[in-house]
């Protein structure tokens, strides 16, 4: 279903994705043009927590192992997804 | 881009869900209609979305303090077309909002249209306009340039809406012309190398 590179591409963007995500973000504190509004606008995040996987992170590991791990996990269910709608797709012709 | 939760007020989240929710059951239908599910489109699908998933991971910082990460809208349309596009995004959007609390759940209709449905139509009708007179590149540049940028409009028209405000469609409006050069670029570089290495998955 996937081919090598395709696998191989993904992988590499999982295990650098920390160094950008959490390492550069943490040392350079920037931050996207959504939070420039809330702080115009004063907002505030409500915080609501229904995953243990909030953020990209696990619980018990490092931020930067937690975050190459809910990267692996959100693929798997992806391509799990992927093997169910073709699976599906096939069984109803 | 993705919005959290406590950002939008009821009703605007609640207009923008059903919206969304239009829009994805009439992809559904233009998929079952059209026959567009086809086994390899499912695999592109499978594999698209892994790859915008990932690179959503990655921020890139820029000067000024602000950072980018490829949304990716534009380039699911292109590659996927509209009606698959949408599914793609909505797919990797409902993902990170319900695994990873990347975008409030109260915020899902939002960020469905903004990321997952406006910037996938955005990128799919200027590339094909484009693709007439320009080269794969050129055109895929422009198309995920223009994508970015209307998805951030969108995005904060749907804040400036629950806050009456035009502060929100300013900022995001501005920030992303200029930060829509880089998905643009990367859109432009992805289309184009598909072009040369794998010319079906830009058949559809």
């Amino acid at each position: 279903m996937l081919s090598k590179n395709t696998i191989i591409a993904l992988l590499t963007l999982l295990l650098i994705s920390p160094l950008f995500g959490i390492t550069l973000a943490d040392m350079l504190g920037y931050h996207e043009p959504l939070d420039l509004v809330a702080e115009e606008l004063g907002l505030e995040e409500e915080e609501h927590t229904w995953t243990p996987l909030k953020e990209y992170t696990f619980p018990g590991l490092p931020h930067w192992l937690g975050y190459i791990i809910s990267g692996a996990i959100g693929l798997l269910i992806i391509f799990a997804i992927g093997y169910l709608i073709k699976h599906m797709a096939v069984v109803t012709g | 881009m993705h919005i959290p939760d406590g950002f939008l007020t009821l009703p605007v989240a609640l207009i923008s869900l059903a919206i969304s929710s239009v829009f994805i059951a009439l992809s559904i239908r233009k998929i079952r209609n059209e026959n567009l599910l086809t086994s390899d489109r499912i695999s592109i699908l499978t594999s698209l979305s892994a790859g915008i998933f990932v690179a959503q991971m990655i921020a890139w910082p820029l000067p000024g303090g602000t950072s980018l990460h490829l949304v990716g809208g534009g380039l699911a349309g292109i590659v996927m077309g509209p009606w698959l596009g949408i599914i793609t995004m909505s797919l990797v959007l409902l993902i990170q909002c319900l695994l990873f609390h990347d975008g409030g759940i109260t915020a899902i209709g939002a960020n469905i249209l903004s990321m997952g449905i406006i910037s996938v139509l955005t990128g799919y009708t200027i590339y094909r306009l484009l693709r007439r007179f320009t080269k794969h590149f050129i055109a895929g540049v422009i198309a995920g340039w223009l994508s970015l940028t209307s998805a951030g409009i969108v995005s904060g028209t749907i804040l400036g809406a629950s806050w009456s405000s035009y502060l929100p469609i300013y900022i995001m409006g501005v920030w992303h012309i200029a930060l829509g050069i880089i998905e643009g670029m990367i859109t432009g570089s992805v289309i184009s190398y598909l072009n040369v290495k794998a010319k079906n998955v830009l058949r559809w």
